[in-house]
């Protein structure tokens, strides 16, 4: 039975890979070594999409390293392609480990034809129906509200499913975060609310965000219990995750549970010079020792189980060599062209907007304007 | 009148500097924080990191953590705080990091920053200055290009202002913050850097409500603000090549707006196209195409021109084609002028 409003984050596992609690039994060396893969892979997607911006074949990309332990506890959380997500604009990692295609992630980054989302939105805002995975909007806590709705339509439809709602610390402040929650909590629906609690909004820190201890105690005003979990801490996070995404599915209504991570690179490309502007290297060196992906090798190191060196740097190859097909392939399919502007504008595309598209076909093909 | 004569009639005259926008906007704020201590400064990311376009650097370690602060992540809490604080006596600035995300303070500037004035008749007011990058061009996506301020030139009590270079920039900021109402300040993004021109050394204010007349012109006046202008530039180019004189006229703010110089410019020329990014239904330039069939009827030889962006979200991938460029603006002056 895992507690709800503890005073300290739940943990399994301490910085050094040392277990402070027994490993619930699923946790085998097997498993372990794939969660690992999971986050390795994550990351240095992350670098190589970085690579990519800086490349100028991508023009905006926000970094998930640091906080793996959070998302991938997370995907392998619920039941994907059952459940509903509707995340946030640092998910990447947590689409990877749904199995969202990395082809599809960077055809969205590129803007390309393969791009599932038409190039309309700008890059690192997926959406993949295969997973349930809801569209990402850069508006934050927009996406809470229409969360809720999602999960009080499951109970009126009586499906077993649940919805996931993520967000980081800073949207816990829009009207639209408590507008959500309430609607949850008074409908009963069956929602998760995640707040992967990377302690800093851009540039605003949490102690500047909320005058709030924690955010999970948040959840006690809504009427439902809220968890509070390290986040770096990969058995800690699914352990958490997965009794209460099961709980809410069987009925016993939402739940927060916020995940303390931390973003160890920048905001975006935007504020690639963070540690300039708003926080010190020391906080960052800090964290860097919380490091969820070292904290699984220290595990296994002590389980009698170590990532070779070689394992490790296969991953990261085969993971690099995957990015670089994947570019390649995604951008061989091109750009989507003017047509991408006037479609999925309404259902049936109206005559003012026949009219325009006429112009434009016109004004392209060199006729008259 | 032109620009020159604007500039000589306000008394800009003396020792000048060249400067980008952004700098005219942060000049501006900081020339009006070190004459009013009324004014404060706050939003996401508006202090130690000087706001995600930098407008507001080195104002927080010039002016202190009390007059320049960062808020929690809430449009709803910037806006309605920034009108009690109007309503208190302060002059706020209250930045909002895209024009795309005022939606969750929307409620709070049209129903208490516009509205205060009048339905408490004149006991209470809340002047204060909403800034706001808008527009599009940086390849944002919908939720970063946006160009919202027709819902706001929809709503009473509220001023809506959007300049196209530095001088104006900066001459309108001190004029809103000077002012007695909500202004909607909107900041024509991808000018940031790429609007350059002198301002003077010496303080000035820019009227709102007065255009600009960017060049004389006797055949068609092409009418346009905010980030669109330099296309106007570049289209009248195109057009006095082929012996065409236009005047361009840039709005420079919409609420109020310059019936005056746009009418007789248009009972000149004969013709006028109006130019926005916005999408067309509801455009406000619609707006002043109804105000100059009105009041210039007789003058036209020809239906007035729009240039608009299409009624669809603002795309990503496309949005060199989704903004009117200067092909477009000139085939409409072009239809103008044959018909």
């Amino acid at each position: 039975m895992i507690q709800p409003f503890t005073p300290e984050p739940i943990r399994y596992v301490a910085e050094d890979g040392t277990p402070v609690q027994p490993l619930p039994a699923r946790f085998t060396p097997e498993l372990l070594r794939e969660l690992h893969g999971l986050m390795l892979q994550a990351r240095e997607f992350d670098r190589k999409l970085i690579t990519l911006l800086r490349q100028g074949r991508t023009t905006f990309y926000a970094q998930s390293s640091g906080m793996e332990a959070t998302q991938v506890g997370l995907a392998r959380s619920i039941r994907v392609g059952h459940d509903w997500v509707w995340p946030y604009y640092r998910d990447h990692t947590l689409g990877l480990a749904m199995g969202v295609p990395m082809f599809e992630l960077i055809s969205q980054c590129l803007g390309t034809n393969s791009d599932t989302c038409r190039g309309r939105q700008m890059p690192h805002h997926f959406a993949a129906q295969a997973q349930n995975f809801v569209s990402i909007s850069s508006s934050i806590a927009s996406q809470v509200p229409p969360a809720a709705g999602n999960a009080m339509a499951q109970k009126y439809l009586g499906v077993d499913e649940i919805t996931v709602c993520t967000f980081g610390d800073g949207a816990t402040s829009e009207g639209d975060w408590h507008a959500g929650l309430n609607m949850a909590g008074a409908a009963q629906a069956p929602a998760l609310f995640v707040c992967e609690n990377n302690q800093w909004a851009i540039s605003t820190s949490i102690r500047e965000q909320t005058a709030s201890e924690t955010i999970h105690i948040k959840a006690k005003a809504y009427g439902m219990p809220g968890y509070y979990v390290d986040g770096n801490d990969i058995v800690a996070v699914m352990e958490v995750m997965t009794a209460v995404a099961e709980g809410v599915r069987a009925g016993q209504g939402p739940a927060l549970v916020e995940c303390l991570t931390y973003r160890v690179g920048s905001h975006s490309n935007a504020d690639a010079d963070a540690e300039k502007h708003y926080r010190t290297r020391e906080e960052v060196e800090e964290w860097l020792g919380r490091d969820p992906i070292s904290r699984v090798e220290k595990l296994l190191e002590k389980l009698g189980h170590p990532v070779s060196a070689e394992e490790r740097a296969e991953i990261i190859a085969r993971t690099h060599r995957e990015v670089d097909e994947q570019v390649l392939r995604a951008e061989a399919t091109g750009q989507p062209d003017w047509r991408i502007i006037f479609e999925d504008v309404y259902a049936d595309v109206p005559d003012h907007l026949r009219q325009q598209e006429a112009f434009l076909r016109a004004e392209q093909s060199g006729g008259p304007a | 009148m032109t620009a020159t004569q604007d500039r000589q009639e306000q008394g800009a005259v003396g020792r000048t500097r060249t400067i980008n926008l952004i700098q005219a906007v942060t000049e501006a704020i900081a020339e009006e924080m070190e004459r009013d201590n009324r004014v404060v400064l706050f939003g996401e990311d508006v202090g130690a990191r000087g706001g995600v376009f930098m407008a507001t650097a080195g104002l927080q370690e010039r002016f202190g953590k009390h007059r320049v602060f960062d808020t929690p992540l809430s449009e709803a809490s910037i806006v309605g705080a920034a009108v009690g604080m109007a309503v208190r006596g302060l002059r706020p600035i209250a930045e909002i990091q895209f024009a795309d995300y005022m939606g969750p303070g929307f409620d709070q500037i049209i129903s208490q920053a516009a509205k205060i004035r009048y339905r408490s008749a004149g006991q209470f007011t809340a002047p204060m200055v909403i800034r706001t990058p808008s527009g599009g061009g940086v390849k944002g996506g919908h939720h970063h290009s946006q160009s919202p301020e027709s819902y706001y030139t929809h709503t009473p009590g509220l001023k809506v202002v959007m300049p196209s270079t530095p001088y104006d920039a900066k001459g309108l900021l001190k004029a809103a913050l000077r002012g007695e109402d909500p202004v909607i300040y909107f900041e024509p993004k991808r000018l940031y850097r790429a609007a350059k021109g002198e301002v003077p050394d010496h303080d000035y204010v820019v009227k709102l409500g007065e255009a600009a007349i960017r060049r004389e012109g006797d055949d068609l006046s092409l009418i346009g603000y905010g980030g669109v202008m330099p296309d106007l530039e570049k289209a009248a180019d195109a057009l006095a090549a082929e012996g065409v004189s236009v005047e361009v006229i840039d709005l420079r703010s919409l609420v109020p707006w310059d019936r005056d110089r746009v009418l007789t410019s248009v009972q000149k020329t004969g013709r006028a196209v109006l130019v926005s990014e916005a999408p067309r239904i509801s455009n406000f330039m619609g707006e002043v195409a109804y105000v100059i069939q009105e009041q210039a009827f007789d003058s036209l030889t020809a239906p007035v021109g729009q240039v608009a962006g299409f009624d669809t979200p603002y795309p990503y991938v496309q949005d060199k084609v989704y903004l009117p460029g200067p092909n477009r603006i000139v085939a409409a002056c072009v239809q103008a002028l044959n018909y």
